[in-house]
C-alpha cells in the first residue's frame, strides 16, 4: 500500500542530495548530470545502505520502491521523447562521408570489442538462463551508446556546437543513439519472445508496421503542431496535452508489441518536426519538471539497484577495469581512428573520440532495461554503472587536455561575436538542462 | 568512382564490414560457452524441523525452514536473503550444481539464540526439475551434537522479470 509520507520524504531527500552533489560537481567543472548520477549511487546500498543500514531501510523500504520506480519511469519516458526530439538525422547528411564513417565505426568498434569481452565475462558473470547471443549483443549495445544529451551540453558549454568538431560529434551521437536503440529493441524482443507465446516474427512484423506507420503517417500529422507554433508563436495547453498523450500512446503501443515503453517515446520524439525554434519551445515546456524532479528519482532508483559491494574481490575489480578499458578503447579509440582516417587532424579526431565516449544518463537507461529483462546480473549492472560514471566523468578533463587550442579559439571567437551586443552565454554552470 | 569515394569504400569495408564479420564469428564461438546454472529468483523453503530439537537458535531455524529465500545471482556469486523469517543476508557461492553459503543468526527476541550462531547452508540444484529445486541442509557450526537440518526448496515462477535474473 502507498505510504504517502515515505514517498514524499524519499522525493525530498533525493532532490536535496541530487541538487547538492550536482552543485559540487559543477564546481569541479563536471556536468551536473554526473553529480546527480553519483548522488543516486550515494543513496543506494553502496554508501547509505552500507554506512547507515537502518536509516536506509527506513527511508527506502523495499515495499515503497515500486512507487518511486513508477514516478522515475514517467520521467524517463518524457526524457526519451525529448532526446528523440533533439535528434535530427539530416545533420549527418550535411557532414558527408567523414561523419558516416566515424559514426558507424564508433558503433562497430565498441560493439565488437564488447562482444569479444563477453566471451570472457559470460561464464563468470552470467548464468544459463541467458543465451550468449543476448548477453553479447546487449554488452555491445550498452558499450556503443553515446549520451547525446550530455554531449550536446558539454559542447554548448564549451561554445563548440557550431565548430566542425561539434557538428560531427552531434551527428555521430545521433546515429549512435538511433542504432543503439534499434539493436536494444531487437535484444528485448529476442529475450521476451523466448518467454512469450507470440512468435518473434509476429512481434518483429508488428514493430516494423508500427514504425512505418509512425514515420510515414503520424509524422505528417505532427507537422500540425509546428504549423500552429509558426502561426501563433506558442502552443496551447490543450495541444501540449495532446502531444503528451501521443507520447504515452506510442509508449504503450511499443510495450504492447513486446519491446519497451521507452522505444515508443523515443520514436515519437524522433519523428516530431525538427524546426529549431519549435524544438526549443517544446523542450522548454517539458524540460524543467523532468530534469529537476523526475530524473533525479531515476538516478536514485538506479543507485538503489547499484551495489558496488557486489564488486568485492580483486577478480571482480579486474572485470570492472576490463569493462572500462574496453568501453574506452572501443569508443574513444574507434571514433578517433575513423575520423583521423577521414581526414580530420589527429588532435581534433581525439577530441571527437573523447566526446563520443560520453555515456551518461543514456547508459543508465539502457542498463536498467538490461537488468529488468534479466540479461545482465546485479554485479555486472554495478560494474557497467561504474563504467558509465567513469567514461562520462573523464570527458571534460580529457577534452580540455586534448583540445585546449580549439577550446581557446572557440571561446575567443565567441567573445568577438558577442562583444557588440553582449548576451549571456549558455554555460553549464547556469543551465539546468542536460536534455539538449 | 572518384578516388575519395574509393578510399571511403575501402575504409568502410575495413573498419565496419570486417568487424561485423568478426562479430558473427564471436557469436558463433560463444554458443559453446557454458555459464553457471541459474539459481536466481525466489525459492520457497521447506525444512524437516523435526530434528531441530533443543539446538541453539531453534526458533530461528524453525522460522527459516518455512521462509522465502531470495537469491540474487552474478555468475558463481550469490547473495541469499531469507525474507519471511529472521532477516538474514549472506554471500554464497555456486560450484557446479552445489551451492554453499555461511549464515549468521543474530540473537533477538523470539530467535532462541543466546549469542550469534553461525550456520552453513549446502544444497544441490536439480537443473532437470521444472521448476528447479534445491535439496540440502543447514548445519550449525560449533555444535557437534546437532545434526544437519535437511530442507528442500522450489523456485517460484518469476513475477516481473522477462528473461532471466
Amino acid at each position: 500500500m502507498l505510504n504517502l509520507f515515505t514517498l514524499v520524504l524519499q522525493i525530498a531527500v533525493v532532490l536535496a542530495v541530487c541538487r547538492l552533489v550536482g552543485e559540487l560537481f559543477l564546481r569541479i567543472h563536471q556536468p551536473r548530470v554526473v553529480g546527480e548520477m553519483f548522488a543516486g549511487i550515494m543513496l543506494g546500498p553502496s554508501l547509505l545502505g552500507w554506512v547507515a543500514p537502518h536509516f536506509s531501510a527506513y527511508l527506502f523500504p523495499p515495499a515503497s520502491l515500486g512507487f518511486l520506480n513508477a514516478l522515475s519511469q514517467v520521467g524517463v519516458v518524457i526524457f526519451m521523447f525529448l532526446v528523440g526530439l533533439g535528434i535530427n538525422p539530416r545533420e549527418l547528411k550535411k557532414e558527408g562521408h567523414a561523419a558516416v564513417l566515424t559514426s558507424h565505426v564508433s558503433i562497430t568498434a565498441p560493439f565488437v570489442l564488447a562482444s569479444v569481452l563477453a566471451l570472457y565475462l559470460y561464464p563468470r558473470l552470467s548464468d544459463d538462463s541467458v543465451a550468449f547471443s543476448s548477453f553479447a549483443l546487449f554488452m555491445g549495445a550498452a558499450m556503443s551508446i553515446t549520451a547525446f544529451p550530455v554531449l550536446a551540453r558539454i559542447l554548448a558549454e564549451r561554445n563548440m556546437l557550431g565548430s566542425r568538431l561539434g557538428t560531427v560529434a552531434i551527428a555521430c551521437a545521433a546515429v549512435d543513439d538511433v542504432t543503439g536503440w534499434c539493436i536494444l529493441a531487437y535484444i528485448v524482443v529476442l529475450i521476451r519472445s523466448a518467454h512469450s507465446s507470440t512468435s518473434i516474427w509476429m512481434t518483429i512484423a508488428g514493430i516494423i508496421v508500427f514504425a512505418l506507420a509512425m514515420i510515414h503517417g503520424v509524422r505528417r500529422l505532427l507537422t500540425g503542431f509546428e504549423r500552429v507554433y509558426r502561426r501563433k508563436g506558442a502552443i496551447s495547453e490543450n495541444l501540449m496535452a495532446l502531444m503528451l498523450l501521443l507520447v504515452l500512446a506510442s509508449s504503450l503501443f511499443t510495450e504492447f508489441l513486446g519491446i519497451h515503453l521507452l522505444f515508443g517515446a523515443f520514436l515519437m520524439g524522433a519523428i516530431m518536426p525538427k524546426e529549431h525554434q519549435f524544438v526549443r519551445y517544446v523542450l522548454d515546456r517539458f524540460e524543467t519538471i523532468t530534469v529537476t524532479l523526475l530524473l533525479p528519482l531515476f538516478f536514485a532508483f538506479t543507485g538503489l539497484r547499484t551495489n558496488i559491494g557486489l564488486v568485492k574481490s580483486p577478480e571482480m575489480w579486474m572485470y570492472c577495469g576490463l569493462i572500462i578499458l574496453v568501453a574506452t578503447v572501443g569508443k574513444l579509440g574507434g571514433s578517433t581512428l575513423a575520423s583521423w582516417l577521414s581526414g580530420m587532424p589527429l588532435r581534433e579526431a581525439a577530441g571527437l573520440g573523447t566526446l563520443m565516449n560520453t555515456r551518461g544518463l543514456m547508459e543508465l537507461v539502457i542498463l536498467n532495461i538490461g537488468l529488468d529483462i534479466g540479461v545482465i546480473s546485479p554485479a555486472l549492472f554495478s560494474m557497467m554503472v561504474l563504467m558509465a560514471l567513469v567514461t562520462t566523468f573523464m570527458t571534460t578533463p580529457l577534452l580540455r587536455l586534448i583540445c585546449a587550442k580549439e577550446l581557446e579559439e572557440s571561446s575567443a571567437a565567441n567573445k568577438i561575436l558577442t562583444r557588440p551586443n553582449p548576451t549571456p552565454q549558455m554555460s553549464l554552470e547556469d543551465s539546468e538542462s542536460y536534455v539538449a | 568512382m572518384s578516388r575519395t569515394n574509393r578510399n571511403f569504400v575501402i575504409a568502410y569495408v575495413v573498419l565496419v564490414g570486417l568487424p561485423l564479420a568478426g562479430l558473427a564469428g564471436v557469436l558463433r564461438a560463444g554458443r559453446s560457452l557454458a555459464a553457471p546454472i541459474s539459481v536466481d529468483g525466489t525459492w520457497k523453503v521447506e525444512a524437516d524441523t523435526s530434528r531441530v530439537g533443543p539446538a541453539p537458535c531453534s526458533q530461528a531455524i524453525t522460522a527459516l525452514s518455512n521462509s522465502s529465500l531470495l537469491i540474487s545471482q552474478s555468475g558463481k556469486s550469490l547473495i541469499l536473503t531469507f525474507s519471511d523469517g529472521p532477516r538474514s543476508v549472506s554471500a554464497g557461492v555456486l560450484n557446479g550444481r552445489t551451492m554453499s553459503a555461511p549464515l549468521m543468526l543474530e540473537p533477538s527476541s523470539g530467535s532462541g539464540c543466546m549469542a550469534a550462531q553461525a550456520m552453513t547452508l549446502v544444497a544441490a540444484v536439480d537443473e532437470q526439475a521444472e521448476p528447479r529445486t534445491l535439496s540440502g541442509s543447514f548445519s550449525l557450526n560449533d555444535c557437534p551434537s546437532c545434526g544437519p537440518i535437511t530442507f528442500r526448496a522450489v523456485r517460484l515462477p518469476r513475477a516481473k522479470k522477462d528473461g532471466g535474473h
